[in-house]
């Protein structure tokens, strides 16, 4: 399965809008059959900051673990986030 | 750097009560004069700082300015709603607003990592004031282009207040700018990432922009190619945070 991060906005910024992405994804989630790889897209997103990341990202990387592939992170705020998050 | 001058249409006033006009130390004004931020000018024998009041009132209509004052008066102005974000919503709005703005003078790049910097620091001040503003809720939130630079303020309870929560030895400021600053560490517990700050600052260190960052009596100034945590003690204290990027050397 593919998650274009884009369809939650291009200026992810907020925790609330993290915590309401994961929210709202949830029940795509739960339909997904157990065992399929999960790609996350930055296409086109020009804003990250650790703030959404950590209530989106967290605990998707949580719960499907080596089943999730961030892909299209060249983006600097993306990199800085992600540096971030892995220590 | 100042000018010499005895003749001038303006009300002179001392270098006390300008630094009481504007909330700031003498030895500021000096540095400010030095700077060629703030110009005063030298009269009588001895050549002392004398300043415009007319200079005053621009440099108190000056973002900066407003914001300071707005953060740290007892009895703060209403803000015009151009610099006041009461919610997060107005915040978002305006942040996406600067990022345009932003991309008509810089990579995207840079747009991304400046809009970062100020939606992290922004949307802290929200995060952990929450349901507790001492008394206005929200952040001043202004920009200039022109003049490379984006500053936010809060009226919110600081960053000791709020660390303090989860490091009770924390006994003033500059300990919890720093830890602010350089560890993994939220106030809001039991939520286990607070790693905000340490994001800004990664960000400032590598690129060619700087943050000057005030919380109660401390202040942090931060540079591309900084290793080290700069904070000082000031003599205004600000209750809540305040902070100025600036990306002066982009074009």
């Amino acid at each position: 399965m593919k998650i274009e991060i884009k369809k939650f906005g291009t200026t992810l910024v907020s925790r609330p809008a993290g915590k309401e992405a994961w929210l709202a994804f949830q029940p795509v989630l739960k339909e997904m059959p157990s065992g399929e790889k999960i790609i996350v897209d930055f296409a086109e997103v020009v804003v990250l900051t650790p703030s959404w990341a950590d209530e989106f990202l967290t605990p998707l990387k949580n719960k499907f673990k080596d089943k999730v592939e961030l892909i299209n992170t060249n983006n600097p705020s993306i990199q800085a986030t992600l540096s971030i998050l892995v220590e | 750097m100042h000018r010499f001058t005895h003749i001038t249409m303006n009300k002179l006033i001392s270098i006390g009560q300008a630094a009481k006009l504007l909330g700031v130390s003498i030895d500021t004004l000096r540095r400010w004069d030095l700077a060629g931020r703030l110009l005063s000018i030298r009269s009588g024998p001895r050549g002392h700082r004398f300043y415009n009041q007319s200079d005053i009132d621009q440099y108190l209509k000056e973002i900066e300015a407003v914001a300071l004052n707005w953060a740290k008066s007892i009895n703060p102005i209403t803000l015009n709603p151009d610099v006041y974000c009461q919610t997060r919503d107005f915040f978002q709005a305006r942040l996406e607003k600067l990022q345009s703005e932003l991309s008509k003078i810089t990579s995207i790049e840079t747009v991304s990592l400046i809009t970062a910097v100020a939606g992290e620091i922004g949307n802290n001040s929200f995060d952990h004031n929450l349901g507790n503003w001492p008394d206005i809720p929200g952040v001043f939130f202004s920009y200039s282009i022109q003049n490379r630079k984006v500053v936010l303020a809060d009226r919110g309870q600081g960053i000791l207040t709020t660390l303090k929560r989860v490091r009770p030895e924390l006994i003033n400021s500059s300990e919890a700018l720093k830890t602010a600053f350089s560890e993994t560490i939220s106030g809001r517990y039991p939520e286990a990432r607070g790693n905000g700050l340490k994001f800004v600052r990664s960000i400032i260190v590598e690129g060619p922009f700087s943050l000057f960052f005030q919380t109660g009596d401390s202040q942090l100034y931060l540079k591309k190619d900084d290793v080290e945590l700069n904070i000082k003690q000031t003599t205004t204290i600000i209750k809540g945070c305040f902070a100025v990027i600036n990306f002066e050397e982009l074009l």
